[in-house]
This record gives C-alpha cells, sequence and structure tokens, in this order.
C-alpha cells in the first residue's frame, strides 16, 4: 500500500462518517428498533394463518401480468436498444453518429423505471401498458450502454479481417459483431429480464400495474402480513427467475470446454 | 506478364533513419513471391499497405493500378478479390466453419441472402469444394474455436480462395505450427496457387520453407528489398541483389538468435 492509496482510503472513510453525520443517521436507533421486527414478525405469521383463496388468486394473476409487463418490456427495448447500440460503438460508426446517440442513450438512462412509470401513467393512463411502456424505456437506456460497451471490447482481428474482404458494415455486424458478442448480448437479455422483474413488481405503487399495487394497498391499509404474503410471493418468482437464468447462462452464455465429452472414435 | 502490384516506398513511420528511401518493388502477376526479413523490418507492413488497410506517409502503392484504401469505392471492388489472411488469421471464433468461408462470398451475396444466412446453391457448392480441398469438408458446422491451430489455418485458407481471389496475401501462416503441418498447409497453398494461377505474397519466417515454396523470395530490410532470390533445379538464383549478398541473408536465418 502507497501513502497515496492510504490518504485515498482515509478521504473515504471520513466522507462516509461525515455524510452519515450529515443525513442523521444514528445506529442506536438501528438497535432500538430490532424488537419492533419481532412484533412485526409474530403479526405477519398470524395473518399469514389467516390467507384465504381470494388472496392465494390475487397473488396469482397479479404476479403473472407482473412477469409479462417484465417480458414484453425487456424484449421491446432489447430489440429498440440494438440498432442504437450498433449506431453508438465507437468501432463501427464515426463520431457524429455514436456522440448524439450516446448523448440521446444517456438522457434515456437518468430516469429511474418508476419516473417513467409515473409520465406514462398520466401519459395513457393507470395499468399495465404505462408499466410496459416504462419498463421499455429503463431497458432501452440501460441496455444500449451494455450493449455497445461489449461490442467494442471485441477482436479487432476478425473486423480488420472482414473489412479487408470488402464487407459492408451490415456485414460486418452480421458476421462478425453479432457471433462475437453474442453470449455477452444473451448475458445481457438475461440480467435485464431478472432485473426488470423485479422492478415491474413495484410499479404498482404509482398505478402502472402488476403485483405492486396489492402490495401499496395493503401497506396503506397497515396489513403488513398481506403485504408480506405478496412480497413473499414476488420473493419466490424472483428466486425462480433467477434460477432459470443461471441455467440458461450456464449453457449458452459460459464457453468452457470443461466437461464436455469427446468423441472416442 | 503485366506486374499487378507495385510498391513504391514502404515504411509508414520512418521515425529517425530515412528509411523511407525511394524504391521500386514490383511483384508480377501470377507469380508466388515469399517475403522474408528479420521482424520488425516492415513485412506485415508491406501487406497491410498492398490490402488498404494501412496508407503510406508518402509514396505511392499501386495495386491494379488502384491506390489501395479501404475507405475508396474503386479499390473496394478490387478489395473482395484479394485474399488477405493476417498473422492472427482474423476467423470469427463463435461462428461455424462453413460461416467463417462464407464470408469470403459475402461481397457477392444480396441483403436478405446474408442477413438470414440463405446461402445460394451455387454459394455452397463452392464452400464445399473449398473445404474439400483444404481437408475440413464434414466440419463444417463446427464451432471456429473448437479446431486445432493447424484447422484454423486451413479455414483462414478457404475462406480466401473464397473470394475467388487474384491476389492473395498472406502473413505468417504457419509459423506456430510443427514442420510436417506446415509443410501439409504450404503445399496446400501453392498447389491452389498454381491451379488459379493468382498472385501471391506471403509472409515466412522460415526462409528454408520460402526457398522450398515460393518462385520467388524477397528479402525485406527496413521496409525495402535488398535482394530477390529464385529457386532453379536447387540452385538459389540472386536475381538483384542490393546492399547484401545471398550469403549474408541465408547466415541471417542459421543463427537462431537473431
Amino acid at each position: 500500500m502507497t501513502p497515496k492509496s492510504n490518504l485515498v482510503i482515509g478521504m473515504i472513510g471520513a466522507l462516509v462518517v461525515a455524510g452519515s453525520w450529515h443525513i442523521e443517521a444514528n445506529p442506536g436507533e438501528f438497535v432500538d428498533g430490532l424488537p419492533n421486527l419481532w412484533l412485526l414478525g409474530g403479526e405477519v405469521v398470524a395473518e399469514l394463518a389467516e390467507v384465504e383463496y381470494r388472496m392465494v388468486d390475487r397473488a396469482f394473476w397479479s404476479m403473472l401480468e407482473t412477469i409479462l409487463m417484465a417480458f414484453i418490456g425487456t424484449m421491446v427495448g432489447y430489440a429498440l436498444a440494438f440498432p442504437m447500440s450498433l449506431l453508438a460503438s465507437r468501432n463501427l460508426t464515426s463520431k457524429w453518429v455514436y456522440a448524439p446517440m450516446r448523448g440521446i442513450l444517456a438522457a434515456v438512462r437518468t430516469f429511474p423505471s418508476i419516473m417513467w412509470a409515473l409520465l406514462f401513467v398520466i401519459m395513457v393512463g393507470p395499468g399495465p401498458f404505462a408499466g410496459v411502456l416504462a419498463i421499455t424505456m429503463y431497458t432501452l437506456g440501460f441496455v444500449a450502454k451494455l450493449q455497445y460497451e461489449s461490442m467494442e471490447t471485441i477482436d479487432a482481428d476478425p473486423m480488420d479481417a472482414a473489412s479487408s474482404i470488402g464487407l459492408s458494415k451490415l456485414q460486418i455486424v452480421r458476421f462478425v459483431v453479432v457471433p462475437e458478442s453474442a453470449s455477452h448480448l444473451l448475458g445481457h437479455l438475461l440480467y435485464m429480464f431478472d432485473y426488470n422483474v423485479r422492478q415491474t413488481s413495484i410499479l404498482g405503487l404509482v398505478g402502472a400495474g402488476g403485483i405492486g399495487f396489492y402490495i401499496i394497498t395493503h401497506i396503506k391499509f397497515i396489513q403488513y402480513g398481506k403485504t408480506a404474503f405478496f412480497m413473499l410471493v414476488v420473493l419466490i418468482t424472483v428466486l425462480i427467475v433467477d434460477w432459470v437464468s443461471v441455467k440458461l447462462r450456464d449453457r449458452y452464455v459460459i464457453k468452457s470446454q470443461r466437461g464436455v465429452v469427446a468423441d472416442v472414435p | 506478364m503485366v506486374p499487378v502490384l507495385k510498391t513504391l516506398v514502404i515504411m509508414i513511420s520512418s521515425k529517425r533513419r530515412s528509411h523511407a528511401q525511394r524504391h521500386l518493388n514490383t511483384f508480377k502477376a501470377g507469380i508466388n513471391y515469399a517475403i522474408v526479413g528479420l521482424s520488425g523490418s516492415g513485412k506485415s507492413t508491406l501487406l497491410k499497405l498492398m490490402n488498404g488497410m494501412m496508407v503510406p506517409s508518402r509514396g505511392t502503392v499501386l495495386v491494379e493500378d488502384c491506390k489501395p484504401d479501404q475507405r475508396d469505392r474503386q479499390f473496394q471492388k478490387i478489395m473482395s478479390r484479394i485474399g488477405y489472411i493476417p498473422q492472427s488469421l482474423g476467423l470469427v471464433r463463435n461462428s461455424t466453419v462453413l460461416d467463417n468461408v462464407m464470408m469470403g462470398a459475402l461481397p457477392r451475396m444480396r441483403l436478405m441472402q446474408f442477413l438470414l444466412k440463405r446461402y445460394s446453391e451455387e454459394d455452397l457448392e463452392e464452400a464445399r469444394r473449398v473445404l474439400d480441398k483444404v481437408g475440413l469438408l464434414g466440419k463444417e458446422d463446427r464451432k471456429t474455436y473448437m479446431l486445432s491451430g493447424g484447422e484454423k489455418r486451413r479455414v483462414a485458407i478457404a475462406r480466401a480462395f473464397m473470394q475467388g481471389p487474384r491476389i492473395l496475401l498472406a502473413d505468417e501462416i504457419v509459423s506456430e505450427l510443427d514442420g510436417t503441418t506446415s509443410r501439409e498447409i504450404m503445399n496446400l497453398v501453392a498447389d491452389m496457387q498454381k491451379d488459379t494461377r493468382l498472385t501471391a505474397v506471403m509472409i515466412h519466417h522460415d526462409i528454408r520453407l520460402a526457398l522450398e515454396f515460393a518462385d520467388r523470395v524477397a528479402v525485406i530490410q527496413e521496409g525495402r528489398r535488398v535482394m530477390e532470390l529464385g529457386v532453379d533445379n536447387d540452385t538459389i538464383l540472386d536475381f538483384q541483389s542490393g546492399d547484401s549478398t545471398t550469403q549474408e541473408i541465408l547466415e541471417m536465418y542459421d543463427d537462431p538468435k537473431e
């Protein structure tokens, strides 16, 4: 460790302490609050025992709606992001094209999904469609950055070889860029869907559809048990989505030959 | 025979000394040239100047009476008929052997054909013929990253021949291979060069391989040709000597260190 890095670490530490003081963070309050968690836990368990069929039904359909919203938003956003990310890649276009494209994408990225949802609820009225639009915009801004960054890191050799054959930009995209970044692109898609299922779950807070509507409603009526039930459904769903995406990633993204069965003649 | 490649002044960055002395390198059509020279002598740069990837800081390079520049429309037409095999081979690792080879035929394909990879029967026929020649028939659907070093070189050669090339530029394609495989691959390229009567300019790290397979061997020093050798009935002929003598050049290659 150099004196310089010590200084940097010291400064970061000082900033954390000073910042905590500014926002009035108090570790004592955290410790004092722990028994409240026990009380809440008892309440939740008691109420969970009384869950009726009607709620299971509601949770199922609203969760399904949430997943569908996340799915549609992810796919549409991803499809829109792809051509934009090609135009934003520094190794594929000129400065006059990629610089403004990056500007547009950065602007899209500044809004968190809940802000987009708010905007679209005002635009098209409350409901899942507003949520889908919000997820689409969020995915577009976010995934396009991931895409163009991975396109920029692909090996220059096949690109040079392709342009030496006299291939057009579109041919280079189809035969070099897409195959060389395919596993990254699939990885981004899985990651984004995974992430979008989580965030679609809270879009109901601003009336943009999905299971979040029930969560916010029960919180408003101080029904913590019912709130917990819906959150539990979200948790289980997210775990399942996560597991599936890990499996898909293992199969298509990670390209090790370890464990591959070799043909013995 | 009309010269197809004329290069005048090779070095791009002539840092300190005046490497860039005016010197005419002419490559005649239909002849298999080998280029040898120490590392850093400008061999790869010479190839990149001829396919338009690099442009000379001064002087003129002419390929089929056109100045090579990959951004130039007129040269783009010529480019599709210049087979270029870089030292790194430039294969698309995640694509199949067939897709890599088909890249050579892309300049003559229509939009929907290449977007959907719906290759025409003629192109498939040609790809099979070329793959058969390089000994990869039956491995069309293998992913390129699964292939061995020798097989990868065969794919790159097949891609170049898929272009229906008039000129072949190759940069040390057998450098990392063992002796037997090197010979096989050199034989293959030499045969294909004879069949198609194309002009080949191939860089070699081994002057013995160069003398064995090429019609003419050009020795490059600091970007310019100092000597051109030929082989006739096992006798090395000195066509055009510059500063060094044939003996000196051969000795240079005998010393394994330099």
